[in-house]
């Protein structure tokens, strides 16, 4: 055997291999094929050697070492297998068995409970035998297989532990665990998250938060890496448990946040019974959040989906043909004069959706009137926000930035993959800034932490512009009415080698943001930072280069431009005039009534009958009790539609189908070339997602290949500016005695195709907790006001009742509320008063 | 406790994370155990999350999390006075306060702890009272210390 470059040889159970220096005899044992049971290994984490299964006998080593922790040198010769390292193994094990409810590890019954797993529910009632899962994860189950195990002559130590059922998304059964510390160090070493520890020692060790507090209470993100990590049933996905083992797998991209997290869709006849992580991908490294891991599941096969097309007549819902449905939404878009359509689409659908829609508008109805729900949502900061998207840096910037500044940035629930890398970026060394009103999980390990106070938001920007400004040096020893932390910030983002500032959602729907978003881009200026603007919408980026405004065609050039818009209409063969309605999202309902409004993937959101006369609905679930539309079809979710989404840093990814969609629902872009062929036009004659592509590819920089897209991270490059709503700003007002609170409010970030994720996935409500008024606990007191009480706001302009959530990271004087979308608190920030109701 | 008492506290330290033993022990003479203002507090200071520092307290005996009572009473489970029904004995507590181990009764007045050997086994079975032993203990007996005024 010819020797490998700086290989070591090793002699594992006689026989001699060649393996690289420093690896663990558990590795070069895994690389070479031979079998070492082990229950606390585990590739992501570091070597721990807690539960001894894989000892192994070494010549020249007293006792047996761990395998896993001990490393290999040249010339060992190891035993993996002998009598003696088995008997040992044995002991071990049983001293485990007696701890873990093993009736399920030496049933009679388990060979059939393995085959018909499916039905491990039913099975349990009838027999009793409820302790686990049986998916087919369960790894002590395979090492007592293995082992042999025939009896355990220890006697059973039940804890008797009480199942913890009361967090969302995963149960905890500590009677299965057997402490071999994967959740532990998942939680600690990968996703520094510090939500689990062992507590207290010996026999009486159990592993959980602090003080046995929930996970809600204790911080968790509730992003399942240990769930996926434990290898017995005591950390099992509530959805996922009693659904046994996927027959496929498929590779898709996250579409609830700018971040684009690849994943794998897990796949069971024709439906998603799960979500997890993918290996290594560049943007999210096997990290996801709690959307991406548990709301993808419930979302899309949710009971209430909608799957046949339906008409709405007087009050009552009458079920149609898919081809009844097509010929009246043909029927009524033909009576439509250009200026009296409009169309919403959602920047959740991929850049085929978003293509043929926006094409749908200008070449079927001669109509620029095609907007997203972005435009409301971004208010008056969209085009500062374009403008920060124009420097995009790359998510990687992250990874190596010495100096990060989060701009109203929590990475709790949205966006923790990124709250991952920061914490990393922290282990290694870099220094995080945080500016944000309320205490949240950025600042334990931020540097600094600039608590700035609702309506007083762009000072604390704008100082720092000015004090890392040119010339400032002066200043900077400690300027009158800056606090100590604004110029600590302000030295250290001045003398960063490399720093970045991450943008989130808090500081959006001020009235301020606008300015608040240019101070950022100043002060990326000043520094020389990158800037991540970290969307809310999955495909921002590509609703803005396929066109899907009233003042954007695809390729990100301008609908006024007489020569871009002259080409694209010889590319798609179109004569006549496009008209421009002045229409757009933020306009909807004020001004003339439309006469057809097509939601495409959106919720109206103004009342139904101030916005159009007839809406065309087309969704993934019905409106619910919000509006009527007069015509609503099904769409399909995008695990069951083919197509591209471009992340916030520009980064075009694939979405893949992963099943069927459910009944008559369709994807968006084949219903409206079905529409569009119904009426006669030319140019909707897509055969797949691949030749929309292609077209779009001809429009569009960075498309080449469907099948691979190689486009990297690029910054936004149009510039294009967008009409937004202009004018001076209502004054705010600031606190006095009668309205003692300053409310501020914001839209929720965590919705996908017009709806919050809380409507439809039940265990987000407690966690993203919309429609709920958080107070600090010193103003409840006062107020008399406990947890869940309905309060009363009121301000000048508006009176308001929300109930209580009283939130120790609420600043006192403070009062927050997350929205839907399409509500709004006007002016934002905002002097209230509250009180109880009913009192 | 108030915000300055803490920051005294803290100046003691770095706030580097190998402060974290001594700093707990600084809060439990103090204040006699570690309360959970006294982990947030602890947390903020050193930069770990409330749970790591839990984690690591809890696994210690030395540490206590509930508020000590006027009156502690510690019952020696140590071999001797187990022999001689230290186990009874601390059942009797047990009974007569109407508290757990490790727990404080609601008045205050005690809390009740079990201690391994406290070194005087010929004279067994023992219970610490506060810094009194007090031997050859019997359930009578404990009653009356118990039911003693000071």
């Amino acid at each position: 055997m010819k020797k490998k470059n700086g290989a070591v040889t090793i002699t594992m159970d006689n026989q001699t291999y060649q393996v690289a220096p420093g690896i663990t005899i558990l590795e070069a044992a895994q690389q070479n094929n031979i079998e070492i049971p082990t229950l606390c290994a585990h590739k992501d984490l570091t070597p721990y050697g807690g539960c001894r299964m894989c000892i192994v006998e070494v010549e020249g080593m007293r006792n047996l070492p761990t395998a896993c922790t001990t490393p290999i040198s040249d010339g060992m010769i190891i035993r993996t297998n002998t009598a003696q390292v088995q008997s040992v193994r044995m002991e071990i094990l049983q001293l485990f068995l007696s701890e873990h409810t093993s009736s399920c590890l030496i049933c009679e019954d388990k060979d059939r409970c393995r085959e018909y797993m499916g039905t491990i529910r039913k099975v349990g009632v009838t027999t009793g035998c409820r302790y686990c899962s049986n998916d087919g994860q369960c790894e002590l189950q395979d090492v007592v297989e293995k082992m042999e195990v025939k009896e355990i002559k220890y006697p059973i130590y039940y804890r008797n532990l009480r199942v913890e059922k009361e967090d969302p998304f995963y149960e905890r059964n500590y009677n299965l665990c057997v402490l071999c510390g994967r959740c532990v160090r998942m939680c600690q070493e990968v996703r520094v998250a510090h939500v689990l520890a062992f507590n207290h020692r010996g026999r009486e060790t159990v592993i959980g938060p602090a003080y046995g507090r929930t996970h809600i209470e204790a911080g968790c993100e509730f992003c399942g890496a240990c769930v996926s990590v434990c290898p017995t049933g005591s950390l099992t996905e509530k959805a996922r448990a009693y659904e046994g083992k996927p027959d496929r797998e498929e590779l898709t991209t996250c579409s609830f946040c700018g971040v684009g997290c690849q994943m794998r869709l897990l796949v069971k006849g024709d439906r998603i019974i799960g979500s997890l992580p993918a290996d290594d991908a560049p943007v999210n490294g096997g990290q996801l959040c709690v959307k991406g891991r548990f709301c993808i599941t419930e979302l899309v096969s949710g009971p209430k989906r909608l799957l046949r097309p339906y008409r709405y007549f007087d009050g009552t819902e009458a079920e149609v043909t898919r081809e009844a449905a097509i010929a009246t939404a043909a029927e009524k878009l033909s009576d439509c004069a250009p200026d009296e359509f409009g169309m919403l689409v959602s920047p959740n659908c991929t850049n085929e959706d978003l293509y043929v829609a926006q094409k749908f508008a200008r070449a079927v109805m001669n109509s620029h009137n095609v907007d997203t729900s972005a435009r409301s949502y971004y208010g008056r900061g969209f085009n500062a926000y374009l403008d920060l998207m124009r420097k995009a840096a790359p998510l990687s910037a992250v990874r190596e930035a010495s100096v990060i500044l989060c701009v109203g940035l929590d990475t709790r629930f949205g966006r923790s993959v990124v709250g991952v890398e920061l914490r990393r970026a922290v282990r290694r060394g870099a220094r995080i800034i945080t500016i944000n009103p309320r205490e949240h999980n950025l600042t334990l390990i931020a540097e600094d932490w600039i608590q700035t106070i609702p309506g007083q938001k762009t000072e604390a920007l704008h100082k720092l512009v000015e004090l890392t400004g040119k010339g400032a040096s002066g200043a900077r020893k400690g300027p009158r009415g800056v606090s100590k932390e604004l110029v600590h910030a302000a030295e250290t983002l001045a003398k960063a080698e490399s720093a970045v500032i991450l943008v989130g959602s808090e500081f959006l729907q001020y009235d301020s943001s606008a300015e608040i978003l240019e101070s950022v881009r100043q002060l990326a200026q000043n520094t020389g930072a990158g800037v991540l603007p970290l969307p809310a919408q999955n495909n921002l980026y590509g609703s803005l280069m396929m066109g899907a405004y009233p003042e954007l065609i695809p390729g990100g050039h301008a609908a006024a431009s007489t020569k871009a818009y002259g080409a694209l209409k010889k590319a798609w063969g179109l004569k006549g005039k496009t008209v421009s309605g002045g229409f757009n999202a933020a306009s909807l309902g004020s001004g003339k009534k439309l006469k057809v409004l097509y939601l495409v993937g959106e919720n109206c959101p103004v009342p139904a009958g101030e916005a159009a006369d007839f809406i065309i609905y087309q969704n993934i679930y019905p409106p619910g009790e919000r509006f009527h539309a007069d015509l609503v079809l099904p769409a399909a979710a995008f695990t069951e539609s083919d197509g591209t989404f471009i992340n916030g840093e520009g980064r075009v990814q694939r979405v893949r189908r992963a099943v069927e969609p459910p009944g008559d629902a369709l994807p968006d872009w084949q219903i409206l070339c079905l529409i569009a062929r119904k009426m006669g036009v030319e140019g909707f004659d897509f055969a797949n997602v691949e030749s929309i592509h292609r077209e779009m590819a001809g429009l569009v920089d960075g498309f080449k290949s469907f099948k691979k897209p190689a486009r990297k991270p690029q910054a936004y490059r149009s510039t294009v500016a967008l009409d937004v709503p202009a004018g001076k700003l209502p004054p705010a007002g600031q606190v006095n005695q009668k309205y003692p609170f300053m409310l501020s409010a914001s839209i929720t970030e965590h919705s996908h195709r017009g709806f919050s994720l809380s409507d439809w996935v039940e265990g987000t409500k407690p966690l993203f907790a919309e429609e709920r008024l958080s107070i600090s606990p010193a103003d409840a007191r006062k107020a008399r006001i406990s947890d869940g009480d309905e309060v009363i706001v009121t301000s000048r302009g508006f009176e308001r009742v929300w109930p209580a959530r009283i939130r120790p990271e609420q600043a006192e004087g403070t009062l927050h509320v997350t929205l839907y979308q399409a509500q709004a608190v006007n002016p934002n920030p905002h002097p209230v008063k509250m009180r109880k109701k009913n009192v | 406790m108030k915000d300055k008492d803490y920051s005294r506290l803290f100046a003691e330290f770095e706030g580097v994370e190998a402060d974290l033993i001594p700093v707990l022990v600084r809060i439990q003479e103090r204040d006699g155990y570690i309360s959970e203002e006294a982990v947030r507090r602890v947390s903020r200071f050193l930069r770990l999350s409330e749970n790591q520092i839990y984690g690591v307290a809890s696994f210690y005996p030395k540490f206590r999390f509930t508020e000590p009572g006027k009156k502690s009473i510690k019952v020696c489970m140590g071999t001797a006075c187990h022999v001689r029904g230290g186990l009874f004995l601390s059942e009797a507590v047990g009974w007569q306060l109407g508290v757990g181990i490790g727990q404080t009764t609601a008045d205050k007045r005690f809390d009740f702890q079990r201690a391994g050997c406290l070194g005087c086994c010929t004279l067994a079975p023992v219970v610490m009272v506060n810094e009194d032993v007090h031997s050859r203990m019997s359930v009578i007996r404990l009653k009356e210390i118990l039911e003693k005024d000071d």
